[in-house]
């Protein structure tokens, strides 16, 4: 009898992917290479979530992890709570056919059939739903990502942005709780892409988990939550956006110096010409720089957003706060504070990092200089209100 | 080595199961031709050499007694340069203690140490016997277990028995050569003959020809004038035959059967090379971004060209080291074992020069021709095709959007797929991608099919043809219906001998025969040939014949017979009706042709006349030196021991048998000649199929291969072990039952073809075919076994991939 309801078991309705201190080494004629250095990391019910890394940092390799593709060298994987590397290689198949859709970068429909056939082929596989319910409802997915009036042609027969959406039909088939994504835009034209990227939307609505793995970071827009990964270890987003040029290690290290600090919309976080004891970088939200004028003509200058800094030049410089910093009329801010200290520790161990930090307090300067210009000729537009 | 020249090696080396594939491929046909050309070579060079060595008689005559004056007659004959008479008559023998009795014919020599004629090769043992000696000819041996040394008993006439020792075991080439239905010889001196009751007298003579030994023409003059001098001399002579020194009576059956093994040795080269054509375009595909790269790098068409020139080259030299000394084994042993059937000696193992060019040539040039047309086209594509790897010959025309149109083979499945449905017939899409998959290589799958269909309809074929001959055989045995034949040495009377075999309940029919012999006359008057004229009663059951045209003999009838269809060599265009002038007892005589019958052409020209007229021109009314016994029941069993019995029954009571023999033994050496015949049809017929099936195979692993990306996302999508195995083992199946109903109609012109061929080198006539389900049956259960064993590999292997491994395709 054919199974009608698939359903993963959520460890008490939180976790669904669990992945414990997972590391994968690959071995060749060129020695060993660590892909993935003792990754922790979890999936709730639910969410929308993009790992995102440059090329060769190892996100396919976490995705190969959970999707029981590849085997970790150690560490625990466990989805739904079954610890999926206990099981034979065909089991996992199977155990992969009920429980995960896979949608690849280069759609992997089957060649030999149909748009239709694509879709059903995963029912076949694992025994799901009666024999004649399988058409009707592959018909409903292709309908559903507006495949219908091509259901009957062959892959090569469609656009690659249909073709995409086909796979993802086809992923949607044995109505697995879990969507796994490697770089599914990543062969297409942006309309594409946005197409795609508003049927996993409207999945992840829907209460499907869609973890989608990236190297484009405008694509996480739409996610609820983006993972980074780089060189094989996970690092704090914001770190890894604000401060890109940094090693790894100290990605790490600085992710256990860092302190987030929340403010709520309109609150200043720094005052002109007064000392600046941290370093800044926004986590969420957007921050004004306001330029003090006399009496209460403040103007803003520029606003900030997520993964920018500010706070820089005066830890770099020395002296007052050039500008107030404030966070946005209209959002709350959440940013991650470092010492002046760890800053000056950070600028001395990664020269990279401070030779790009400066160049940025040299452009920041000359754009205070031009506002300041402006500013006395009187052609600022706006004008931030009075404290 | 130049980087160009390792990556050829490494091509070589680095996928071996590959390599082995082709290189098999070639070799097979390679050897299978080697064995052939090299046997066929071997054969009829050692054949007629060996067979003049033994200095073989040009004339054969079995004639009434003659004493050593009359041999002398003879020496001084014109014409006549050796002549050696000797006593020949059958007798039954079996070793010491054994219970079954064989029959030989045993052959007296004057002198063997004067023997001039007919030479004996000595094989073990004594040369030469002495008094109440024996030496035996090999063929006894395949009879009865016995060697030099051992003691044999013979039965007399008299039915008493007596002992004789065995010296030697000796080779006679010529003597038997003749007589295709013969039983074994041996060989006594004169003084054994007192031992056997037989008198000091001969009965043939064995003589060569001064000049022209190998002029039939020539030969036959003398022999026309050495007969008539004879009969004028008052001699009877039954039959006569001539050979040349240097041809072997059998050559053209055995050059026609050699001719068969080598259209099927070619058949197997084509076949072969249909297989490294597909592995060969395979692995250009593979190879095209190699060829993409070393393009981008500078690499002209003809550098690449010369490149996989080399990798073809390369594999043809590898299978010659397999083959060429696997083949020239192979043909020794073809050859020894055709020599032994056919009873002359080879001179020796050698390396037959024709056969190692010949398979040089083909190892060399089937893979450079096989792999002509895909290794152009590999060294022609454009860098952009090669890099982005878009040949497959699968796709469809491009569209304007980027989209491909489907072929119309796809549209034409796709269409067909849905109509199905549409009646309530849902292919499930696992079974669905195995049955496109099968079609989606075009030429690869023609190809597969053309061998695995190819060695099908020979299999198929070969059985057909082995009923049809057997069949045949059998038909002939409706001229010898008898279950009994018993001969005496002297006629007694029809009512006589029926009296008392009737004594004995388990007979229920006995006949007396007649028997004549006669000359057929060309139109100038000279010998053309003999008749053996057969005389049963005209209203007698026990001949049952296959006739061509006219009618049987009938009561009444008188210089009147029906004649087989050897006639027609000596006149074709012969017709009932029709007079044949005949020479009976030196008279010259024009007898009617009433019909003409089929019969096994190399035993001579067989004629029916009714036993009421012959017996009457023998004056022999009423009486018969011969009779046919039916009895109760008909299997070979019974015969033998109805003969047994008969012979010591009419002994007992004082007749004077001279042999008494179950009737269908006569048909024991032409069943065994062509058992011999189809266990070489059915060797080369397997080996198409297996040539057929590693084709097979080759082109599974070459699908499971380039479908690995698929077969991967089969696995991420769900699909199991068992799977992914019975997707791969369907498709092999599916081309195996393709092949098997293809071959199902192909087999039909190929028994016709086959069994032409056959009957035509052994009967000398074509037969009636006869299609047996056997074969058919067989090769069911073979193409479905080897369809399995060839997809159960690559189907092992699909299934262990993992999906890394097959995404890393990329």
């Amino acid at each position: 009898m054919a199974r009608t309801q698939p359903k993963l078991a959520s460890v008490d309705g939180s976790n669904l992917i669990e992945i414990e201190q997972v590391v994968k080494t690959f071995s060749n004629a060129a020695g060993e290479f660590t892909a993935l250095r003792g990754i922790d990391l979890s999936f709730e019910e639910g969410e929308f979530v993009a790992v995102i890394g440059k090329s060769g940092s190892g996100k396919s390799t976490l995705l190969n992890m959970f999707t029981g593709i590849d085997h970790p060298t150690s560490g625990k994987v466990l989805v739904g709570g079954v610890d999926i590397y206990a099981m034979s290689e065909s089991k996992r198949s199977l155990w992969r056919g009920r429980n995960l859709g896979i949608v690849f970068q280069f759609f992997q429909l089957l060649p030999m059939l149909n748009l239709l056939e694509n879709v059903m082929l995963p029912m076949d596989y694992v025994g799901m739903y009666e024999v004649n319910e399988r058409p009707k409802r592959a018909m409903e997915l292709l309908h559903m990502v507006g495949l219908e009036e091509q259901a009957q042609k062959l892959p090569r027969a469609v656009s690659t942005g249909q073709q995409q959406s086909a796979a993802i039909a086809r992923a949607l088939s044995t109505d697995a709780p879990i969507i796994v994504a490697d770089e599914p835009t990543g062969n297409l034209d942006s309309r594409s892409a946005s197409h795609i990227i508003d049927l996993f939307a409207e999945l992840s609505s829907r209460g499907k988990t869609i973890v989608m793995v990236t190297h484009d970071p405008s694509m996480t827009k739409r996610t609820s939550r983006t993972v980074v990964i780089s060189d094989g270890v996970i690092v704090n987003e914001t770190i890894a956006q604000a401060l890109p040029l940094l090693s790894q290690s100290l990605m790490k290290e600085l992710s256990n110096k860092v302190e987030k600090i929340g403010f709520q919309p309109g609150e200043t976080i720094i005052r002109s010409k007064e000392s600046i004891p941290k370093f800044f970088m926004i986590v969420s939200g957007a921050v004004d720089i306001i330029l003090q004028g006399r009496g209460k003509d403040n103007l803003i200058i520029s606003q900030l957003g997520m993964n920018d800094f500010f706070g820089e030049i005066e830890l770099m410089r020395g002296g007052k706060s050039i500008a107030s910093v404030r966070a946005a009329a209209d959002t709350p801010v959440e940013v991650l504070a470092l010492s002046r200290e760890d800053f000056s520790w950070l600028m001395e161990a990664s020269p990279l990092t401070e030779k790009s930090i400066g160049n940025i307090v040299q452009k920041r300067l000359e754009e205070k200089k031009q506002a300041d210009r402006r500013k006395r000729k009187g052609l600022f537009g706006r004008k931030a209100k009075t404290e | 080595m130049r980087p160009r020249w390792r990556k050829v090696f490494s091509d070589l080396i680095d996928n071996k199961a590959r390599t082995t594939l082709v290189v098999l491929s070639i070799a097979v046909g390679v050897f299978a031709i080697g064995v052939i050309a090299g046997a066929y070579r071997i054969i009829s060079d050692d054949m007629s050499v060996s067979y003049a060595a033994n200095n073989p008689s040009n004339i054969e005559l079995r004639m009434d007694d003659f004493d050593e004056d009359f041999l002398n007659t003879i020496r001084n004959f014109d014409g006549i340069k050796e002549a050696e008479a000797r006593r020949v008559f059958n007798i039954r023998i079996r070793p010491l203690g054994e219970t079954q009795w064989d029959s030989v014919d045993i052959i007296t020599l004057q002198d063997f140490e004067a023997n001039e004629v007919n030479l004996l090769v000595p094989v073990s043992g004594a040369t030469i016997p002495q008094k109440n000696e024996i030496l035996l000819e090999r063929d006894v041996l395949e009879k009865m277990d016995i060697a030099p040394g051992d003691t044999l008993e013979v039965q007399l006439r008299d039915n008493s028995i007596k002992t004789i020792y065995v010296a030697g075991v000796v080779q006679d080439s010529s003597t038997g050569a003749v007589d295709f239905l013969a039983p074994p010889l041996a060989y006594i001196s004169t003084d054994t003959l007192k031992l056997f009751d037989q008198p000091e007298l001969y009965n043939r003579v064995f003589a060569t020809v001064e000049t022209g030994q190998d002029d039939d023409n020539h030969i036959n003059i003398v022999l026309s004038a050495l007969k008539d001098k004879i009969e004028k001399n008052g001699y009877g002579i039954g039959r006569t035959f001539r050979s040349l020194t240097h041809q072997h009576p059998l050559e053209s059956t055995i050059n026609a059967v050699l001719g068969i093994l080598m259209v099927l040795g070619v058949l197997i080269v084509f076949l072969s090379s249909s297989l490294i054509a597909n592995t060969l375009s395979a692995l250009l595909t593979q190879h095209l971004r190699h060829i993409g790269v070393m393009k981008l790098i500078g690499g002209r068409d003809k550098i690449i060209f010369r490149m996989y020139l080399v990798l073809l080259v390369s594999f043809g030299v590898l299978s010659l080291l397999i083959a060429v000394p696997l083949g020239g084994q192979g043909a020794y042993a073809l050859a020894q074992f055709i020599a032994n059937k056919m009873g002359f000696l080879l001179l020796g193992y050698r390396i037959v020069p024709l056969s190692f060019f010949i398979q040089i040539a083909v190892g060399l040039l089937v893979p450079l021709i096989a792999g002509f047309v895909p290794v152009v086209n590999g060294s022609r594509v454009t860098v952009q095709k090669a890099i982005s790897g878009d040949t497959a010959d699968e796709s469809g025309e491009q569209d304007e959007g980027g989209a491909k149109r489907e072929s119309r083979m796809e549209k034409f499945q796709l269409t067909a797929t849905r109509i199905l449905a549409d009646r309530g017939i849902r292919i499930q899409r696992p079974l669905l991608v195995s049955l496109r998959n099968t079609f989606r290589r075009r030429g690869r799958l023609m190809l597969t099919l053309f061998t695995l269909t190819m060695g099908g309809a020979t299999f198929i074929s070969v059985f057909n043809v082995r009923v049809t001959l057997h069949e045949y055989v059998k038909d002939i045995g409706n001229y010898f219906l008898a279950d009994v034949t018993l001969d005496f040495d002297t006629p007694y009377r029809l009512s006589e001998i029926e009296q008392f075999a009737r004594q004995d309940p388990r007979v229920t029919h006995v006949e007396g025969w007649a028997f004549s012999g006669a000359d057929i006359l060309y139109p100038d008057g000279s010998t053309a040939d003999n008749v053996s004229i057969l005389a049963p009663p005209a209203a007698s059951d026990l001949v049952n014949p296959l006739m061509v045209t006219g009618r049987w003999i009938q009561e009444g009838d008188e210089k009147k017979l029906t004649i087989s269809e050897g006639i027609y060599d000596l006149y074709p265009d012969l017709e009932v009706g029709d007079y044949l002038p005949l020479k009976v007892y030196g008279k010259e005589e024009s007898w009617e042709v009433v019909g003409i019958f089929k019969f096994i052409g190399m035993e001579g020209i067989l004629g029916y006349a009714p036993y009421e007229y012959i017996s009457r021109d023998q004056n022999l009314a009423n009486r018969s030196f011969s009779y046919r016994i039916v009895t109760e029941q008909h299997d070979r069993a019974y015969q033998e021991m109805m003969a047994e019995d008969m012979d010591a029954y009419f002994r007992d009571n004082g007749f004077h048998v001279q042999e008494a023999t179950p009737g269908l033994s006569t048909l024991d050496s032409a069943s065994e000649s062509l058992d011999i015949l189809i266990s070489f049809l059915l060797i080369m017929a397997l080996l198409t199929a297996v040539v057929g099936s590693m084709g097979l195979a080759g082109t599974m692993s070459m699908n499971v291969l380039e479908r690995t990306r698929e077969i991967g996302i089969m696995r991420a999508i769900g699909a199991t072990d068992t799977r992914i195995i019975t997707m791969v083992l369907v498709e092999g199946l599916l081309i195996g039952i393709i092949s098997f109903v293809l071959g199902l109609f192909l087999a039909i012109p190929f028994t016709y073809g086959l069994s032409w061929i056959v009957s035509t080198a052994i009967f000398e006539t074509p037969i009636a075919v006869i299609f047996t389900p056997m074969g058919y049956g067989i090769w069911a259960g073979l193409v479905i076994l080897l369809s399995t064993l060839a997809s159960v590999l690559p189907a092992r292997s699909a299934a262990r991939l993992t999906i890394r491994e097959v995404l890393a395709y990329e």
